[in-house]
């Protein structure tokens, strides 16, 4: 089943002499429960497709469809409740909210909502995490590697259709790095969450079933390892 | 600078209001010195020292010899000097004194004007108070300035944090970073104080202008006179350079001492060290509500100030407003209420007696006078014996509570004032026929009441008969206040409950007084035995039916013209005092009123001052709500959460406060709670509320309409705010 869909996507920054285009006529399909790594240089336009499938920013050109939604046609209110709902974003730099406890960072896209969780699942996410002693601590008060698991908790919270983490591991050590893609490919088997990771580090892309390459905004490889 | 304008303006506006109060309180003070020197000089004249006798010309002259002596003006019972350096007053006096051949103990010196100018002399010993109160209160108006507008420079400060870590990572020194931010606030503050001075020098002619209207009506004050004096404008800007400094180098002075790693790691990011709990806002508004109550906590250093401005201005106002309220009822049921149908002109006869005016008749026969009444009151002491103590007063104790300065036990009885209250003739004979009894002139109307002094409602007391009616004597025997031995009997015409109407509380302070009511012709006989009688005489008039202003002043006018050059008088006008009263209670409420809106303005400053500045801090924090699903909608209701609660937090905490309060002040003054919430200044308040809510509001609008531009793409991919 598709889960994500591109169809000519660009996206070109600035205008005139300053006209800078980071994604040239992306296109690329997805399917349920894939564990896809986007690999780059820096600048090859990786951050802006994760932005872009992220509903974060909008493609000048072409369609993107998430789930059945078409992402160009949503307006800031639609992409921010689109982006609770359907999508997870891990980020290398965590993006915890400081202000709350690990807890309620994880089941915060559900808070806004007003929803409340499934106890069962929750208790699933946490476990499989490791993180289930550290649920009342605040995100200062955790590693580097204990903050990561709590973003992929949070954005594995609302069973989103498309996980997307942009370099999570970028700022880790060897084995935290290890430890986070684990139970990332872990997530992607036992809950069938389709991920699409971003990195320009290649031993981390290989951990994923799918890895595609892109260079100055185009897909220039897309090979299935397993 | 130019990058960072939202900070650059919080500074800015910090920096204006800085030297807006310090200036408006030097001007102020400024003027206010110089108002009591001027009023000084009217009422006990200018020179410095005076030297006790008459004087001669030589004197004079040896006087004026003296360097320091500015002048030396002889009058028929001083020599009054005049220094040009103050300084030399205690030692130059005595030496002036000496060659002339007077006494040490023949000199005076004008201490409160002395210290007016700062000399003091130790023999001085009454307190000064009115420069250390100044120091005190710029003292602590500056340390409050400074308490509320660091703030502002560490916020913009703090918004650079990552550009000094790199300046530092290549080398720059500590000095040279808190040298650059020091020359950056001089260049943001340089301008806004030089307004803010000119700003304080208008509003404090303004205030003084505003006083000099609202107290025009008060008898023997002059008119206040603007002024300004280099030297206050150079203290001015003394106190506010200083008070700007040390904000600006508290946060620099932080800022520098960081190391360049500290430096670019550094996010400015709010923070909580502990975990906390925003139960009744997530209770309340959700998710939004305990975000936006988490990021208050994380700012309570930064909005510190803002709290506690609001709260106390709330606070002040909200009391100011029920005090006043609640002391308008006061004065109006106590004062003129009670005299409204009692007198309308009010005439104080100086040092006359009551049997010397012979224009009563006429004053009485005037048109537009409803009724004059002339008397003078005189002490004098009388025994009650204990069998004619009625039995209400023996129930509640007799005389058991009374003190010995008021109730002696002696033979035969209790020792008791006995206060006169002397009316002219006709006046009494009219207050005979007032209580039913035929009208003479051969005795005494006692006044037969007694107040419960167990019920210590002085509002609503409870008064019972104070001699029994069946052994009252007919007779009464009065004794000359100090001398017990001089007595003059009377016949009593009657015992009654009622008073005459005149503007006269009776036992008020001394509750077992028995106050006789007599005639002048009856006080011409015994006054040889009694004497006593108080220095002045007054007249209690009372105009027609419901007099203007116009009819009592023309009324004044010819009872004034009837007995002119004859009496020393004193006139009192209900009407005007009525409204010098208002007047009075206007500028008192605009000045407390003025002083809770500064309070106000203090806050609302830091509120702008934080929130002008916090887009830049808190964008990541923004950014990061946004990136896991918050509309913008539920961003504006985080906002909206923190705008309600910054405003409702004093309203809330004051109100408890207020209410403890009113209930005293009430208790204490005995007022109905119900009467009072009749009068409760409920709009004012509102207002008051609703303008601290407008003004945080809009401060939280402004920062919203830059929230609302933060791109979430350009804040993920921004390093600098990792």
């Amino acid at each position: 089943m598709e889960i994500l869909k591109c169809e000519g996507v660009r996206k070109v920054y600035g205008s005139g002499p300053n006209e800078v285009t980071a994604l040239n006529g992306i296109d690329l399909s997805v399917s349920k429960g894939e564990f896809v790594a986007i690999i780059g240089a820096s600048g090859s336009g990786k951050s802006t497709l994760l932005h872009i499938l992220g509903s974060v920013d909008k493609p000048t050109e072409g369609k993107v469809m998430i789930d059945g939604t078409d992402l160009s046609g949503l307006n800031r209110t639609e992409a921010a409740i689109f982006r609770r709902r359907k999508v997870g974003l891990v980020y290398q730099f965590y993006n915890l909210i400081p202000t709350l406890t690990v807890r309620k960072n994880i089941l915060m896209p559900l808070a806004l909502d007003r929803k409340k969780p499934n106890q069962e699942y929750f208790e699933k996410v946490v476990n499989s995490l490791g993180i289930a002693d550290r649920l009342e601590a605040m995100p200062n008060q955790l590693s580097g590697g204990q903050q990561q698991r709590v973003a992929i908790a949070r954005s594995l919270i609302y069973r989103p259709a498309l996980l997307l983490a942009d370099e999570p591991t970028g700022n880790l050590d060897r084995k935290n790095t290890g430890e986070i893609m684990d139970m990332l490919k872990l997530a992607g088997r036992n809950l069938g969450q389709t991920i699409l990771l971003i990195t320009h580090d290649e031993k981390v892309a290989l951990e994923a079933e799918r890895m595609i390459t892109i260079e100055d905004g185009r897909i220039v490889k897309d090979e299935r390892r397993r | 600078m130019k990058n960072n304008r939202s900070s650059s303006l919080s500074v800015m506006i910090a920096a204006f209001i800085s030297a807006l109060l310090l200036s408006l309180l030097c001007g102020l003070f400024y003027n206010a010195w110089k108002y009591e020197v001027e009023r000084i000089e009217q009422e006990e004249g200018g020179w410095h020292s005076r030297i006790l006798g008459e004087p001669a010309e030589r004197d004079m002259e040896t006087a004026k010899n003296f360097a320091n002596v500015r002048d030396a003006v002889a009058n028929p019972l001083a020599l009054d000097l005049y220094f040009e350096d103050l300084g030399a007053v205690f030692t130059d006096t005595p030496r002036i004194a000496e060659q002339i051949g007077a006494a040490p103990e023949q000199i005076v010196y004008h201490y409160g004007l002395l210290a007016m100018y700062l000399v003091r002399d130790s023999s001085d010993t009454a307190p000064r108070l009115l420069f250390p109160m100044f120091l005190l209160i710029l003292f602590l108006a500056a340390f409050s300035l400074i308490v509320i507008i660091h703030n502002a420079f560490a916020v913009s400060m703090n918004a650079r944090i990552y550009q000094f870590g790199i300046f530092s990572s290549i080398g720059a020194t500590p000095k040279q970073i808190r040298t650059c931010l020091l020359q950056e606030a001089a260049a943001l503050c340089a301008v806004p104080v030089l307004l803010g001075n000119l700003a304080g020098i208008a509003g404090s002619m303004g205030l003084l202008n505003v006083g000099n209207m609202l107290l025009s009506g008060v008898e023997g004050r002059h008119k206040a006179v603007f002024g300004y004096h280099p030297w206050v404008c150079a203290l001015t800007l003394l106190v506010t350079i200083l008070t700007i400094w040390i904000s600006a180098w508290l946060p620099a002075g932080k800022l520098s001492r960081l190391t360049p790693l500290e430096a670019i790691k550094n996010t400015g990011e709010l923070q909580l060290k502990r975990r906390k709990h925003s139960s009744i806002l997530r209770l309340l508004f959700g998710v939004e509500g305990e975000l936006a109550g988490n990021a208050l906590k994380a700012q309570r250093k930064a909005l510190r100030t803002a709290s506690l401005s609001f709260i106390f201005a709330f606070l002040a106002f909200a009391m100011m407003q029920c005090f006043f309220a609640l002391s308008g009822i006061s004065t109006r049921e106590t004062y003129f209420e009670r005299y409204q149908d009692v007198w309308d002109l009010m005439v104080t006869l100086k040092d006359t007696d009551v049997d010397a005016v012979e224009e009563i008749q006429a004053m009485q026969g005037m048109k537009g006078a409803k009724s004059a009444i002339l008397y003078q009151k005189a002490a004098a002491k009388r025994i009650i014996a204990e069998e004619e103590i009625s039995e209400e007063m023996k129930s509640l104790g007799g005389f058991s509570h009374a003190s010995e300065a008021y109730a002696t036990q002696v033979d035969g009885g209790w020792m008791v004032n006995a206060p006169l209250v002397i009316l002219d003739d006709n006046s009494f004979q009219l207050y005979c026929e007032q209580i039913g009894i035929t009208p003479q002139l051969h005795g005494a109307v006692i006044w037969n009441q007694i107040r419960d002094v167990t019920n210590p409602d002085f509002r609503h007391p409870d008064f019972m008969p104070y001699i029994k009616d069946q052994n009252a004597p007919a007779a009464s025997v009065l004794r000359q206040g100090g001398n017990g031995e001089m007595t003059a009997e009377i016949p009593v015409l009657a015992y009654t409950e009622k008073v005459p109407v005149i503007r006269e509380e009776y036992a008020k302070l001394d509750y077992y007084e028995l106050v006789h009511f007599i005639p002048v012709s009856l006080w011409k006989e015994i006054k040889g035995q009694i004497g006593g009688t108080e220095k002045d005489s007054y007249v209690c008039i009372l105009g027609g039916e419901n007099p203007s202003l116009e009819e009592l002043d023309m009324l004044q006018e010819e009872m004034d013209l009837a007995v002119r050059g004859k009496y020393t008088m004193e006139w009192e006008n209900r009407i005007r005092e009525y409204e010098t009263n208002n007047r009075q209670i206007q500028g008192m409420k605009a000045i407390f009123g003025g002083f809770c809106i500064l309070l106000g303005i203090i806050g609302m400053g830091n509120v702008f001052s934080n929130t002008l500045g916090f887009v830049r801090q808190r964008k990541r924090e923004f950014a990061r709500y946004m990136s896991v699903g918050m509309t913008p909608g539920e961003l504006r209701k985080m906002f909206c959460t923190e705008a309600l609660v910054i405003a409702g937090k004093p309203v809330l905490i004051g109100l408890p406060l207020v209410g403890i309060t009113v209930g005293c002040m009430l208790k204490m003054s005995y007022v109905a709670a119900g009467e009072f919430m009749a009068e409760a200044p409920l709009v004012p308040i509102l207002l008051f509320i609703l303008a601290v809510l407008g003004s945080v509001a809009l401060a939280y609008y402004l920062a919203w309409r830059n929230v609302r531009k933060i791109s979430l793409t350009e804040s993920l991919r921004d390093d600098t705010m990792m």
